[in-house]
Parts: C-alpha cells; sequence; structure tokens
C-alpha cells in the first residue's frame, strides 16, 4: 500500500486537489427554472472569506500604486491648475448663478410632475445623496468587468448602490468589503440594468458582449432604432433612478440565437476603460434633497423683485379668472349661456348692423381675418373660460373688464 | 567513475529560490495583473499568474509544488473576479502539473522550449477555463478564441523577458 501511494504519489495529488475545487465550485452554483445554471447573487460565507482575504492582499498595494502615482501627477498639475485658477473662478461663479436660475425653473417643473406622480400613486425616486470614490483595481481578467473602490462599508457603502459618473452610469456595487468594494460594470456579461431609448421609447435590458461592449437584448426587430439615438437609464431596475444617461446606439445586428430579435450595441457615456474618480449613489428619495430646496430658494432670492412682480402678477389672473363672469358656460344649455342671459346688469353690446357693408365688414367674402388690437394677452386672460373668437356681427365685449388694468384695484 | 542516475541528475537540475522570492513574485504578479489593466485602457493581453506558476514548476521540478502554487495563483484570480471561486483553480493546477511534469524530461534552459512551453500551455489553459465553465457548470459564456490566441502570444513575450530576469535571483551553489 505504501508502495502505492509513493507510486502515484503525483497523480493523487492532482485528483485530490481537482475534486477539492470542483465540489468548491458545485456548492456555489445552482440549478434556475430554465434549465441551466448560474450562480448565487449574494456568495456563500466561505466564498465571501476567501474574496475578503484575496481584496485585504491586494487592495493596499493598489491603493499605494494609485496614490503615488496621483501624488507625482497631482504636483505638476496643481501648478498647471493655478495658472488661470482666477479666470476659471469668475467664470465658474457666473456659470453657478445661471445654473440656479435654471435649475429652479427645471425643479418647479419637477415639483409639478411629482404632483401629477403622486396622483398616479407613482413615485419616481431623485438622487438625493452620493459619495464619491476611487477605482483603484480590476479583476485581472476579460471574462470578468469588474473593478474596486477605494471606499467600503466603513464609508456607508452596500451592495446594489448604483455607480455613476457625470457621463453617464458605470455599473453596481457588487461586494462589499470594509474599506473597498467590488462593482460589476455595465459592459460585464452577466450585469443587467433596465434601459430605455430616448426617442422611440423602447425598452430593453442592457448587459455587456465578449468585447465588453454593452449591449441591449431581447429588443424585437424595430427599423426606427437608428444610430447615435440616446439610451437612458429606466428606472425598473431598483438600482438605477430613472433617466440617467447611459449612452448612444452605435449599431444595431441581429441577434444570432433569436430569429426576429436584434441587439442594440451602445456606446457607453461613461469611459468605461478609464474610469478613476466615480460617484455611488448612497440614498435616493421620493422627494427633493435639502440642498435642492435650498438651491431654490437661493434662486428665487436672487430673482428678486422680478420674481415677486412675475408671481403677484400670475396670482392676480387666477382670482381674476375666479371671480369674473364666464362668457361661455361649460354647463350650460346654448339658450342660457351668459352671453345671451338678459338679466345681466352689464349686457353685452352688439354693434350695430352697417348700412352699407364694404369690404371691411367682417364676415365678407374677401375680406381676411384682422385680430382685436385689444385682445387678452395668453399671460392675463382667464384659462378656465375662454373668450369666443370674433364672430360676424358680434365683436369682442366692449364691458369685459381687462385683468392687468384691474388687478392692482382687486387683490 | 561517478553515475548519475536519473534522480540525481534531477537534484542537480532543480532551481532554489530566496524564501522573499517565493513570496513577492506571485504577489507581485498577482497585484500587476489586477492593476495593470486599469493603465492598458481594459486590454488584459496577459496572464502573469500563469507565468510566474509556469517557471517556477519548470524550475522546481516538482509536480506537487507546481499543482499548489497553480492551485494558489487560479484561486487567488479567482477571488478578484465576480465568477465562481475554482475555475482558475483547476485550470491552474493542471497547468502547473503539466509544466512540472514537462520540466522533469526537457532541456528547460532553452528559451525557446520554455517561451513554446508558455504558448501551449496558456492555450490549455483557456481550454479547461472553457470546459469546466461551459460543460462543468453549464453556465452561458462568450468567447472568443482569437482572444486567447492574443493572451497566449503574451505570455509568451512576457515569459520571454521575465525567465531570464528570474534566473538570476536564483541561488547558485
Amino acid at each position: 500500500m505504501e508502495s502505492f501511494f509513493s507510486r502515484y504519489r503525483n497523480p493523487l495529488v492532482l485528483l485530490a486537489l481537482l475534486v477539492a475545487q470542483i465540489v468548491g465550485l458545485a456548492v456555489q452554483v445552482r440549478r434556475v427554472d430554465s434549465g441551466r445554471t448560474s450562480l448565487d447573487s449574494q456568495d456563500p460565507a466561505g466564498v465571501r472569506l476567501i474574496r475578503l482575504w484575496a481584496n485585504a492582499i491586494v487592495a493596499p498595494p493598489e491603493r499605494a500604486i494609485h496614490s503615488s502615482k496621483l501624488g507625482a501627477g497631482g504636483f505638476w498639475q496643481n501648478y498647471i491648475d493655478l495658472r488661470h485658477i482666477r479666470e476659471q473662478n469668475q467664470d465658474l461663479q457666473k456659470t453657478i448663478d445661471r445654473l440656479r436660475l435654471e435649475q429652479a425653473a427645471l425643479l418647479e417643473d419637477a415639483r409639478q410632475g411629482q404632483r401629477l406622480q403622486g396622483i398616479l400613486n407613482f413615485q419616481e425616486k431623485y438622487i438625493y445623496k452620493t459619495l464619491a470614490a476611487q477605482a483603484i483595481g480590476s479583476s485581472g481578467s476579460d471574462q470578468s468587468r469588474v473593478f474596486y473602490l477605494d471606499k467600503g462599508s466603513a464609508e456607508g457603502l452596500e451592495r446594489d448602490m448604483a455607480v455613476i459618473t457625470p457621463d453617464g452610469i458605470v455599473g453596481k456595487v457588487r461586494e462589499v468589503f470594509p474599506h473597498s468594494a467590488q462593482v460589476l460594470a455595465i459592459n460585464d456579461q452577466t450585469s443587467g440594468a433596465g434601459v430605455i431609448l430616448e426617442t422611440t421609447r423602447i425598452r430593453g435590458i442592457l448587459r455587456g458582449n465578449r468585447a465588453g461592449q454593452p449591449q441591449i437584448v431581447g429588443i424585437l426587430a424595430d427599423q426606427r432604432i437608428q444610430p447615435g439615438e440616446k439610451v437612458l437609464t429606466a428606472g425598473g431596475d431598483q438600482i438605477f433612478p430613472r433617466g440617467l444617461p447611459v449612452g448612444v446606439v452605435e449599431k444595431v445586428v441581429r441577434d444570432p440565437d433569436r430569429d426576429s430579435f436584434i441587439l442594440v450595441i451602445v456606446k457607453p457615456a461613461a469611459h468605461l476603460d478609464q474610469l478613476d474618480e466615480v460617484l455611488v449613489i448612497t440614498s435616493t428619495q421620493p422627494r427633493f434633497s435639502p440642498e435642492g430646496l435650498q438651491d431654490l430658494a437661493t434662486s428665487e432670492a436672487l430673482k428678486g423683485p422680478e420674481a415677486a412682480a412675475i408671481k403677484e402678477q400670475k396670482k392676480a389672473s387666477e382670482i381674476m379668472a375666479e371671480h369674473l363672469p364666464g362668457l361661455i358656460d361649460p354647463n350650460a344649455p346654448p339658450d342660457k349661456q351668459p352671453l345671451l342671459d338678459n338679466s345681466n346688469p352689464n349686457p353685452v353690446s352688439h354693434p350695430p348692423m352697417p348700412l352699407h357693408p364694404d369690404r371691411f365688414t367682417p364676415g365678407a367674402a374677401s375680406t381676411p381675418t384682422v385680430p382685436a388690437p385689444d385682445a387678452a394677452t395668453p399671460e392675463t386672460k382667464p384659462k378656465p373660460k375662454q373668450t369666443p373668437p370674433a364672430t360676424p356681427g358680434q365683436a369682442k365685449p366692449a364691458t369685459a373688464p381687462k385683468p392687468r388694468d384691474t388687478a392692482p384695484r382687486n387683490p | 567513475m561517478p553515475v548519475l542516475t536519473a534522480n540525481s541528475r534531477r537534484d542537480l537540475e532543480i532551481r532554489r529560490f530566496p524564501l522573499l522570492v517565493y513570496a513577492l513574485v506571485p504577489l507581485i504578479a498577482l497585484v500587476l495583473q489586477a492593476w495593470l489593466p486599469r493603465l492598458l485602457r481594459g486590454y488584459v493581453w496577459f496572464d502573469l499568474p500563469l507565468v510566474v506558476t509556469i517557471y517556477f514548476a519548470l524550475g522546481l521540478r516538482s509536480p506537487i509544488q507546481g499543482m499548489f502554487m497553480g492551485a494558489g495563483m487560479g484561486l487567488f484570480e479567482d477571488a478578484l473576479t465576480h465568477h465562481a471561486i475554482g475555475v482558475n483553480g483547476i485550470a491552474k493546477t493542471i497547468a502547473g502539473f503539466l509544466a512540472a511534469s514537462v520540466g522533469v524530461r526537457i532541456d528547460v534552459e532553452n528559451h525557446t522550449i520554455r517561451v513554446m512551453l508558455n504558448f501551449f500551455i496558456s492555450l490549455l489553459c483557456s481550454g479547461i477555463y472553457l470546459f469546466i465553465y461551459r460543460v462543468l457548470l453549464g453556465m452561458e459564456l462568450e468567447w472568443s478564441w482569437v482572444v486567447e490566441l492574443i493572451k497566449a502570444v503574451g505570455n509568451s513575450i512576457i515569459a520571454l523577458v521575465l525567465f531570464p530576469l528570474l534566473d538570476r535571483v536564483q541561488i547558485r551553489e
């Protein structure tokens, strides 16, 4: 027996190592409903421990290399940057002021959208808080498009948080360690993000191919999809908030595995191969963040008297619209319309019929219609009850007061 | 006249390295494998841990040591990916075993032989990886043999430069 083991020692050790690793593989995969196998979305405790050890060994040298590279490059970069910093600062300040005003307008629109969403019992999530992180390493394999961040659970990162750059989405946090995190990029074969094409509103799932290009799968052949169309996040995957840029359509190819389906190859908006700094969305809320609301207040203050005057004018118009008698009552029958009401203390005066109609008479066949010079402007016109258009023999009512004139007297 | 038996000849040709080299070289290979793709914009046309495994397996001429080194390197690489741990481990275990087994029988001082050995073992490793993923695990994986061929060439070029450098740090008696 001893001679057997000594004689076949090498093959036996090989067999033992292979069997041990195959058993290890078997506990990590599971059979899914379609009959195929897949990895568990969450690693077993033992596997997670191995990943933690490997990361603990590799991350410190990577971090050191990264910081030394930043330190050397940063010194020269800082000198170059400082040379034009004053002009840049002034330009940026102007840009901030302009963007604040624009943001205030957009926030108003978004608030209205939120109210409508509330009516429809659908609430959109907004980015509430982000955390900046540095990409320090990768998996080292082209079969696994993952990379590592220098922030981990100690800094508040959790699984399935979205990772973005100002250009577009990057991926999601797959595994979190105490001071680092593993991010699965959108161009990995196993990734999946719900996306929508901006113009055609076609939805699909984004994942990577062998070459590391993101592609949208599960789309029926559609002639409307053209290169250059923008791709946005659809918001249905519970990871990426809706409307974030993903990229643009690069080309459309036939799906080799499924007839009548196509693959939409996407050129990612974020530079996935040159990632340095990224943002991790650590929190999303159904309402605006305090910072957003603060910006809104700041821009309102910046607008000052102009904004107050517009607001006052709008308010007066609304009050006027409520109090003024309408010329057309949608609920009244045609013969009981306010225009025909004799009990009205200020009856509508009809212009007298012309004795000798000429080409200037309203309703003449060859006469072009000329609008009344004192027609109410869209801003001052009461919205719910509109003035009927001028018809032959019926001019604009002279007794209808102009809201702008009466507004200061009837606040 | 002293006659060298097969075992004694093998013992004479076994390379020995300082303990620090056994620890540092694999670690540096693993760190560089994880870090370099960021510099090279995602192009991973090499497998440094495999090259180092082949070098030590050839030099040590011990299949068991080669297997354990391959298994360790492979498992470490797997742990850095999001794939199942063990796929690379099995592939590199076999690579280490083969390299050490071949190293006993052929002249591993010849650079051409070492580079060719690197090329073929790299391709074999890719084939084992694909076999485990698709057949053993039954999982979907897009594959390109052209990329694997380029990777094997990349490994051979690295071996051409790295092996003479590592030869310099071996202990000479």
